[in-house]
């Protein structure tokens, strides 16, 4: 079922099969992690810590389309495959691709307020993608 | 304490009723009752076929595709879908085998009969409801930015401002996003606190100022509510 959706998604074009590749795959988890932990850094302002978390959540989405064999440039392609590569409800991805419309809204059209709710349910985002990762690596890669 | 009240009284001319057991019925008038404005003026079928092509102007839909997201049957909606025709409200136009229809604009009407499907069935009416079953407790909530200044096209986000406490953007996108494919476009929640969207008024933002000052469809509470 799963792998069926992400199928769909490659022959309609938005997802690309690329064969997974395990640098990638560990420097991707290794730089969201580093970035997750500067996100949670309360002295950093509210832009910078959108960002960090924003793109931590961005990377550790990819590393779990990557991990399966596909890639896309699209970031709202690649939110939206987390409840096909994780396992994760909905409501993760919803939040993830709002704060993908903020941050273009921010760095495009000029419309910047980031708001502390946003920034902390963001970061919690990044945080359950991250648990999620890190129980793959448990369970050995594929 | 008796001056108190009776000053109250007459500031504010509410009549105050002493409380004996008496069963006062409440039979002032009820703006936000769901679709009240609207289920007026038209059926059920009507409001969502018109909610449908006149909240998405800008694009065409095919009979089946009407039937689904309006999810009312395939005979009620295509024998609006003649009358609306014929009357030239909206148009139809064949692609393939299949009839596409889009509301028309060069009806002397278009711009009311879309203001009316924005303000009630096509937008708010949808939003509002989603909004019910939302957590927490909110204050007013409003659309603003393109679809409430007129300025939107086929690709505009409904930009909806929540205000509130205890609310949660997990929440708010989660039932946001049931109603997205009746409203074909996304739905973008801001939420704010009482107190935080007073200090970022206080700091001056300028995001905040300019939202304020633009037009407003209101969802939840009245421009009075505003701080």
């Amino acid at each position: 079922m799963t792998s069926r959706n992400l199928e769909n998604l490659v022959k309609t074009g938005n997802l690309q099969a690329e064969p997974f590749d395990l640098n990638e795959f560990n420097s991707l988890v290794r730089s969201a992690d580093a970035r997750l932990a500067d996100a949670r850094n309360t002295e950093l302002s509210i832009e910078s810590r959108f960002d960090l978390a924003y793109n931590a959540a961005h990377a550790l989405s990819l590393a779990a389309l990557r991990r399966l064999g596909y890639r896309s440039k699209n970031r709202y392609t690649v939110f939206q495959c987390i409840p096909h590569t994780l396992g994760i409800g909905p409501e993760i991805w919803r939040v993830l691709a709002l704060c993908h419309e903020r941050r273009n809204r921010a760095e495009y059209e000029g419309h910047i307020d980031f708001d502390e709710q946003l920034v902390n349910e963001c970061l919690a985002a990044a945080e359950a993608l991250s648990a999620a990762i890190h129980e793959l690596d448990d369970a050995g890669k594929p | 304490m008796r001056t108190t009240s009776a000053r109250r009284c007459r500031r504010t001319s509410t009549l105050i009723i002493p409380n004996l057991g008496i069963i006062v019925p409440n039979m002032g008038m009820m703006p936000q009752q769901q679709g009240g404005l609207a289920s007026a003026l038209f059926s059920k079928t009507q409001r969502r076929v018109l909610g449908l092509l006149f909240g998405n102007a800008e694009r065409s839909y095919y009979a089946n595709e009407i039937v689904r997201l309006a999810g009312v049957g395939i005979g009620t909606v295509q024998r609006e879908l003649n009358k609306l025709a014929a009357a030239g409200l909206i148009t139809v136009r064949k692609v393939g085998n299949q009839k596409h229809y889009q509301a028309n604009h060069e009806s002397p009407i278009f711009t009311e009969l879309q203001g009316i499907a924005l303000k009630t069935f096509g937008i708010a009416d949808v939003i509002r409801e989603a909004l019910a079953t939302l957590g927490g407790d909110v204050h007013y909530a409003f659309i603003y930015g393109s679809i409430a200044t007129g300025a939107d096209t086929a690709r505009s986000d409904i930009d909806v401002m929540i205000v509130g406490t205890g609310l949660s953007y997990g929440d708010a996108v989660g039932v946001l996003g049931e109603v997205e494919p009746r409203l074909g476009r996304p739905v973008n929640p801001t939420l704010y606190s009482p107190s935080e969207l007073r200090r970022k008024l206080a700091d001056d933002s300028a995001f905040l100022k300019r939202l304020l000052a633009q037009p407003k469809i209101f969802l939840i509470g009245t421009e009075d509510d505003l701080p």
